[in-house]
């Protein structure tokens, strides 16, 4: 498989993947470990609860879409990490039953002022449920090697 | 023990929470289901890579955070959830072995006009190691329940 280096990027590249079932399950065994709010834990109270039925932590939700980003992109990319992301927005709730995929569109992409050898890339990515409704919205930042001479 | 309302949270207050120590097990078991980049699950080559040695995920150290707020407070609180994060840093990796802790300071508060039984919390979340060095920073809004005296009074209009 070729490297993926900042060079190869351009603003305007867009993916689109996934295509993740998410279960009770797996929704309850993460907030237990992470995020143990009733209305993640617990079936009846959240029944009772604004929300209607149980509903995943959005930390669960982002990490659903942090692994189908590595599995379609991110592992052969010259990645250098990130430092961050900015504006996530939990849109709706992600419920069991649902079936996520993401789309990514690059909006910035420019060298490293201090660092010739590594470029920055900005995203605006959105994860959509299989009723194409957006769940959640982000906009990523990566690092990523420039292409050696 | 009384529930915290939005109207028990006010602008500038500082809360201190202290967490536990990260293991490496738990550090592989969650980036083999949300990030499995070599450097999370790998020590191996974890130990080639210039982070030398295996490190957490960032999502699992937003979820480290996430654990400790809701021990911290979020349990005791009329939390409905949360609107979003307007920023969150990685300043450092979390490497196992640490022991995590975290300052949260509420930053600002607001109350939405077309939901009269909620409010809005502003906070800055910083996670920080035991030696004090940042690892995070995360500027986030949560949702809390109004007191229902003060929602009953508001309805009087009084």
């Amino acid at each position: 498989m070729n490297r993926v280096y900042f060079e190869d990027i351009s603003v305007g590249d867009k993916i689109s993947a996934g295509s993740k079932l998410v279960t009770r399950e797996e929704i309850i065994d993460f907030a237990q470990k992470y995020d143990p709010q009733f209305f993640h834990i617990d079936c009846e109270a959240a029944e009772k609860s604004m929300y209607g039925g149980i509903i995943a932590s959005g930390w669960h939700t982002g990490g659903m879409l942090m692994r189908m980003m590595v599995d379609s992109m991110v592992n052969n990319r010259a990645g250098l990490g990130s430092p961050g992301f900015d504006d996530l927005r939990w849109i709706l709730p992600v419920r069991p039953g649902d079936v996520l995929r993401f789309e990514s569109t690059v909006i910035e992409a420019r060298k490293s002022a201090s660092r010739p050898n590594m470029g920055i890339v900005r995203a605006q990515v959105y994860l959509f449920n299989q009723n194409d409704e957006k769940v959640l919205s982000v906009k990523t930042i990566g690092m990523m090697l420039a292409r050696p001479e | 023990m009384s529930i915290l309302y939005w109207e028990d949270f006010t602008v500038g207050q500082v809360m201190e929470f202290r967490g536990r120590e990260i293991t490496e097990e738990e550090i592989i078991e969650y980036a083999r289901d949300f990030d499995p980049q070599p450097f999370h699950i790998d020590p191996e080559a974890a130990s080639k890579h210039y982070f030398g040695g295996i490190i957490a995920s960032g999502w699992q150290t937003a979820a480290f955070c996430m654990k400790m707020m809701v021990d911290g407070y979020l349990a005791k609180s009329s939390s409905v959830g949360s609107p979003g994060v307007e920023q969150l840093r990685w300043k450092q990796p979390v490497r196992p072995g640490e022991t995590l802790s975290i300052k949260a300071e509420v930053i600002d508060r607001s109350l939405p006009k077309s939901k009269p039984e909620l409010g809005f919390v502003k906070f800055t979340h910083t996670v920080f190691n035991q030696d004090g060095d940042v690892k995070m920073t995360m500027l986030s809004s949560g949702m809390f329940l109004r007191r229902p005296s003060a929602l009953a009074s508001a309805e009087m209009g009084s």
